[in-house]
């Protein structure tokens, strides 16, 4: 499903040049539950933007449903995102003026889908994370755990094959993030959505089919 | 995405209070110099309605003048045919102060079929006025002697005031009233409109009247056409005959320049009325774009968000420029709904198409201004790297 063969990411200022990742050569398979720990810094995010294609390697390749994504345009890349991703972010990326169902609407926006289709699709997602009774509410209304089911249903209404995880729980409770942990392994396990997801709990990590660590830029396990 | 756009800035009225207030403050002050432009040029784009070239103005004291009437008449005439024997002189005509560009002005009154024309300008004219300023001639006739010994005291009238008391209607011929409707006065001819104020002024209602010997006792102005053969030293031999046939001290003035005055009385403040305006817009188009800009540094999260979940950079860009559109819109709606009193309630008795016009140009204006300091802020966005900008947040 991911293929990451050999990625280098380099950060350059006047002065100094930092290796954030170094040579990591990585397969997910579909339907797979991979989780990415290590230390801060070690390179975790910078991978997974890289798998999001929000940012580009320096060196090495990387496809996506067998798709070789290095010569997209920014159109094209915007659009397979759009299609074939969903985001989730450890400070929940909502936008506090907008109401919940108008947040998870979003990725369809870009979609041109109509605004009942956009509606219906929003409120299904959001019956998923079980939050079908907070439609209305703007996100500064909710709670954490409540806002990351928000930004769990804004990532699947979308129904993308691969879902990156950036800490989803790393701001919340452990009650609140076993919660959004169980809606993610049903979601890999019911929807067979592949999700690879960056932490530092070992306890989440462990949930997941296979984890990966990180140190210093380079994998070690 | 036009919904979801209006959502988004509706549930933001509070921080776009800003933006929404400088739209309209701007659109009323450009709508005031449109106006303000559309009117001046609306009536500069008229035809003049008279030759000023070669024509003097001779102002004089009548107080040294015969009394008696009939002995001022005797002296007009000797020295109407006294000027017109000379041969730098075209021809001559007695006025009412109120001539072309004297900065003068008469009104009166008049009615037709009950209904009322007030503030219309009075010219009192003597018989060669019409040859002396080459006015057109559109129906009827100008004055003749005869015309002191008529039934019905003949008027002639402007096309303008023809075309609000008549219509489509021949005028010549006609009966009117005077301001009371006492005194009937009958039309016996029409002229083409005179922009007596100035290229930039209109020309408003007008009815000319014959000057009779009741008037010549008040008479002090004196118009003479001149060849052009007409030179300083005519001048001054005009001057001294002047001087010596009335008694009286003398001014004599050129038209061409007088009109050259008038025409700075209004220039000069519309300058300074649009580097006013000019300093005012760019304040507001350097505001404008600090706000966009401070906008969009504070919505770097929500701009990386929209790039990580599908947005190009391009739609990016689109979204933020079609934002600050809207925004101008519902800034516009708001000021329109204040401009439009002007024509409805014919503020200024200023035509409602200046107001029309002005309204049109200020909205397009206003567009474009939103739309040049959004295009390089929405630039910017556009270059903004999601991954960067999700991780500052």
């Amino acid at each position: 499903m991911i293929r990451l063969q050999n990625i280098e990411k380099v950060y350059r200022t006047d002065t100094v040049e930092t290796l954030a990742i170094n040579g990591i050569s990585l397969d997910i398979a579909k339907g797979e539950f991979l989780s990415i720990m290590g230390p801060s810094g070690c390179g975790k995010s910078t991978l997974l933007n890289i798998m999001g294609l929000l940012d580009e390697p320096s060196k090495g390749n990387i496809s996506i449903d067998e798709q070789d994504i290095s010569r997209f345009s920014d159109q094209k890349l915007a659009k397979f995102r759009n299609q074939k991703l969903g985001f989730i972010f450890q400070s929940y990326h909502l936008i506090n003026d907008l109401r919940v169902l108008d947040n998870v609407e979003l990725p369809l926006l870009y979609r041109n889908s109509s605004a009942k289709e956009r509606k219906m699709l929003a409120t299904a997602a959001l019956e998923k994370v079980g939050l079908s009774n907070r439609l209305k509410h703007f996100p500064t209304q909710l709670s954490g755990g409540q806002r990351q089911r928000v930004a769990i249903a804004r990532a699947i209404v979308g129904n993308p094959q691969i879902i990156l995880a950036d800490e989803p729980t790393g701001n919340l409770d452990s009650a609140m993030g076993n919660e959004i942990m169980d809606i993610l392994i049903n979601l890999n396990k019911n929807e067979g959505t592949t999700i690879v997801m960056v932490t530092h709990d070992e306890s989440m990590a462990h949930k997941t089919h296979r984890l990966v660590r990180l140190f210093d830029g380079s994998q070690v396990q | 995405m036009f919904k979801h756009l209006f959502k988004l800035i509706w549930n933001k009225r509070k921080q776009n209070f800003l933006f929404l207030s400088e739209i309209l403050i701007s659109f009323l002050v450009i709508f005031a110099v449109f106006s303000y432009l559309t009117y001046y040029y609306q009536n500069y784009s008229k035809p003049l309605g008279f030759d000023y070239k070669r024509v003097w103005s001779v102002s004089y004291g009548n107080r040294q003048l015969p009394k008696d009437r009939d002995s001022l008449v005797i002296f007009y005439d000797n020295l109407t045919k006294s000027l017109k024997a000379m041969p730098q002189i075209e021809n001559v005509t007695f006025s009412s102060s109120n001539y072309p560009y004297s900065d003068s002005f008469m009104s009166t009154g008049l009615t037709q079929n009950r209904r009322k024309f007030d503030r219309v300008s009075n010219f009192m004219v003597g018989d060669d006025y019409q040859k002396v300023w080459n006015v057109p001639l559109l129906e009827g006739r100008w004055f003749l002697p005869e015309d002191a010994v008529g039934k019905d005291k003949g008027v002639i009238i402007n096309e303008t005031l023809k075309n609000e008391m008549f219509g489509s209607q021949k005028a010549a011929g006609k009966l009117i009233g005077d301001f009371d409707d006492k005194n009937k006065l009958k039309v016996i001819g029409v002229v083409a409109d005179i922009k007596a104020n100035g290229d930039f002024q209109p020309g408003n209602n007008a009815v000319f009247s014959r000057l009779d010997t009741g008037y010549l006792r008040w008479t002090g102005t004196l118009l003479i056409k001149v060849r052009p053969n007409a030179d300083a030293t005519f001048e001054s031999g005009l001057y001294k005959f002047m001087a010596t046939t009335t008694h009286s001290a003398i001014e004599i003035q050129h038209v061409d320049e007088m009109r050259d005055t008038r025409n700075r009385q209004t220039i000069i403040p519309m300058v300074i009325f649009i580097i006013i305006a000019t300093f005012l817009i760019i304040n507001v188009a350097l505001g404008l774009f600090g706000v966009l800009w401070y906008n969009i540094n504070k919505r770097k999260g929500e701009i990386g968000l929209r790039r990580a979940i599908g947005a190009s950079g391009r739609s990016v860009s689109y979204q933020l420029v079609l934002e600050a559109m809207i925004l101008a819109t519902m800034s516009l709606i708001v000021g329109c709904f204040f401009a439009i009193q002007f024509p409805l309630l014919s503020v200024f008795n200023i035509p409602a198409s200046v107001y029309i016009v002005a309204m049109l140009l200020s909205i397009l204006f206003i567009y474009l201004l939103v739309l040049f300091c959004s295009l390089y802020p929405g630039k910017q966005a556009a270059g903004i790297h999601p991954a960067i900008a999700l991780h500052e947040e």
